[in-house]
């Protein structure tokens, strides 16, 4: 898939463009509005990454110009603005998700998931790990036909880790994902401990989860 | 006391007394020119009967020139009667009073013009007198008039300032409610003059709008500045963030590096979560949210409990659901309803020790919906709630040595969003109870 991530900051851009890279992606960036208008006339994106405050105008403009030219592009704003009426805006335009800065690259590629799923139709999803099937449709964990009753955050917390299978996933990347950034101190990180827990007793009553690894002091990764 | 019932009492109270004196006077002044008419028309008489005398001579009086007996008469209904002597002694008299006499077994009082004049040599006193009866009776119905009168002016001005003061404050009731009580934040303000032809009122709605326009202006300046700090302590903050997970990605990690990326890690969410909790309070404050949003009070607490149960009871903390009634609480914020309530319960999930207990409860009020939240820890301090309740943004909890957000967020919220906020703490525990007002 090809990325457009549109990006003033270019320390910022390189790090977001590095990561996509390693996830297989083709990642180009505009720093500007002029250069980001010139790369989405002529190149055909599946992602544009979109940051709102640009030096030689407003983001927000560029969205017209995206569904004028590239129709199918995924918009995902990301942003420093606070204003409720930036995101608001931003969604009436067209845009996919709002993605306030500053965010965990590993919430951006859940979200660029999701929206694809989304898009694509793709609600019946599954996905298996071990012998356990994950429909991402229905948000539930079955073992052989057995469902398995997760609650809504230990399906979130396992979902997470599928996504990035293979990578250590800290307590905070975690903890973010669940539930953002509002919760006071980093107290509920701790709570990742509990629901991971109840995710090997409730799926070890099945099957072994031994392929939900425990890095001491770290977090958690799910090697498959 | 209102204004207008001030007016309106005082209107009454010295038309009242100004009545009053009047009316307590009245019946002199009428006594005064009743008798001071009948003593000119007494007058009158007294010249027409000496004008006869004169023309005539006083056969009209005497038979046969026959003085010794004098003359008298009354009318009919004794109202008037003339008395005509002659005295054998010539004195001056000129004068009118009032004398009593009894007639016919009844005491009249008279007015009597008195007067001695000679005519042929003989001197005569004559008398013509009025009776004052009439008078009175004139002046006990003046009175009765006047009194019924004064009653009836005093119920009609009620009336009439009672209405006249309704009408003549309803523009200064029109900019209380219109532009002050229901305005929660600055845009909310209507700049539309208020329709009054009186200058005061007009004055002060030019006044309230003036001194609206300036809060707003300070407000959108607010507004700007959180926007613009938002934006430049979050790119940076992004950077970092993006850093540490680039490398945390880089494979072949060591363990002891991996504990210390996980301390800048660390770091940069404390300053990530700062920045946003600031952030969230000036916005908050600012209303930058909208209320459009409808949320079910009883499903909202059940997903909390469900989702935060099993970290109770990891704890060894029973967490019970006691009453979850349904109900739709319109025109809100469902992020921010959410966010208040579930920090009151992770607070509680802090403090409360092992083997505590935690309730939750929800249930409809005649005003809206409650939700309760007790545990039984050891409370919060009262340094913490004189914090609380002077509105210090950072929290310092002096025993753990840390700021906090949590419960200031949780008040700023609640104002928001309309919802009223009580906390009641002691050693044995605290209850935060929510009143939620549709």
């Amino acid at each position: 898939m090809r990325i457009l991530l549109v990006e003033d900051e270019i320390k910022l851009a390189d790090e977001i463009c590095g990561y996509l890279k390693g996830e297989e992606y083709v990642c180009d960036t505009s720093p500007t509005f002029a250069s980001a208008s010139e790369n989405i006339a002529i190149n055909p994106y599946d992602f544009i990454l979109l940051d709102l405050g640009l030096p030689d105008g407003d983001g927000m403009d560029l969205i017209n110009e995206i569904k004028e030219n590239q129709e199918n592009a995924i918009i995902i704003i990301l942003t420093a603005r606070s204003e409720i009426s930036d995101r608001v805006e931003g969604l009436e335009k067209g845009a996919d998700d709002y993605l306030p800065k500053p965010f965990s690259l590993l919430e951006l590629k859940a979200r660029m998931q999701a929206i694809v799923r989304r898009k694509s139709g793709w609600n019946k999803e599954e996905i298996t790990i071990g012998s356990f099937m994950l429909d991402l449709g229905n948000k539930t964990v079955s073992h052989s036909g057995n469902p398995i009753s997760l609650t809504k955050k230990e399906f979130n917390v396992l979902h997470f880790l599928l996504i990035h299978k293979n990578r250590v996933i800290n307590r905070y990347q975690l903890a973010e994902h669940l539930w953002g950034d509002h919760i006071e101190d980093d107290y509920q990180s701790n709570f990742i401990d509990v629901h991971i827990k109840n995710i090997r007793k409730k799926l070890g009553e099945f099957a072994p989860v031994d392929w939900l690894e425990t890095i001491r002091g770290i977090g958690y990764k799910i090697q498959a | 006391m209102q204004l207008r019932s001030k007016m309106l009492l005082y209107n009454l109270l010295a038309k009242g007394l100004i009545l009053l004196v009047f009316l307590m006077s009245g019946p002199f002044f009428l006594k005064y020119f009743a008798v001071k008419n009948t003593d000119t028309r007494l007058l009158e008489k007294r010249e027409n009967v000496l004008q006869i005398i004169r023309n005539q001579g006083l056969d009209n009086f005497f038979v046969e020139e026959d003085y010794s007996r004098g003359f008298g008469s009354y009318n009919i209904l004794k109202e008037e009667y003339i008395l005509l002597e002659r005295i054998a002694e010539p004195f001056l008299v000129d004068t009118i009073y009032n004398e009593e006499r009894i007639i016919e077994e009844v005491s009249v009082t008279y007015r009597v013009c008195s007067y001695v004049f000679s005519f042929e040599e003989d001197y005569f006193l004559l008398e013509i007198g009025r009776s004052l009866e009439t008078i009175k009776d004139i002046e006990r119905i003046m009175f009765r008039i006047l009194y019924i009168t004064f009653f009836i002016f005093l119920l009609l001005t009620f009336f009439l300032d009672s209405a006249f003061g309704k009408w003549l404050v309803r523009p200064f009731k029109q900019i209380v409610e219109n532009k002050l009580l229901h305005i929660k934040e600055p845009q909310q303000f209507q700049y539309s003059p208020i329709k009054t032809s009186t200058d005061e009122f007009r004055l002060l709605d030019e006044s309230l709008s003036e001194m609206m326009k300036r809060i707003q202006k300070a407000f959108n300046q607010e507004r700007e500045f959180i926007s613009h700090a938002s934006h430049e302590l979050k790119t940076p903050l992004s950077i970092l963030q993006s850093k540490v997970e680039g490398i945390f990605n880089l494979p072949d990690l060591k363990q002891e590096q991996m504990e210390k990326l996980m301390d800048m890690q660390s770091t940069v969410q404390k300053m990530k979560k700062m920045v946003n909790s600031l952030l969230l309070i000036s916005k908050v404050n600012n209303a930058q949210f909208l209320k459009t949003d409808s949320v079910d009070l009883g499903e909202l607490l059940s997903d909390l409990h469900q989702e935060w149960k099993s970290m109770a009871d990891d704890k060894n903390i029973k967490m019970l659901l006691q009453k979850n009634e349904l109900y739709q609480f319109t025109a809100t914020n469902e992020s921010l309803c959410i966010m208040m309530v579930q920090n009151a319960l992770v607070n509680a999930l802090k403090y409360t020790p092992d083997r505590g207990k935690i309730s939750l409860s929800g249930e409809k009020t005649e005003s809206g919906y409650q939700i309760t939240v007790v545990d039984n820890g050891k409370g919060i301090s009262k340094e913490m709630m004189d914090q609380i309740q002077n509105g210090t943004v950072f929290l310092k909890d002096a025993s753990k040595d840390k700021s906090g957000f949590g419960l200031q967020l949780i008040y700023k919220i609640g104002l928001f969003l309309n919802v009223g906020v009580q906390i009641e703490t002691n050693t044995n525990g605290t209850s935060l109870i929510f009143d939620f007002k549709n």
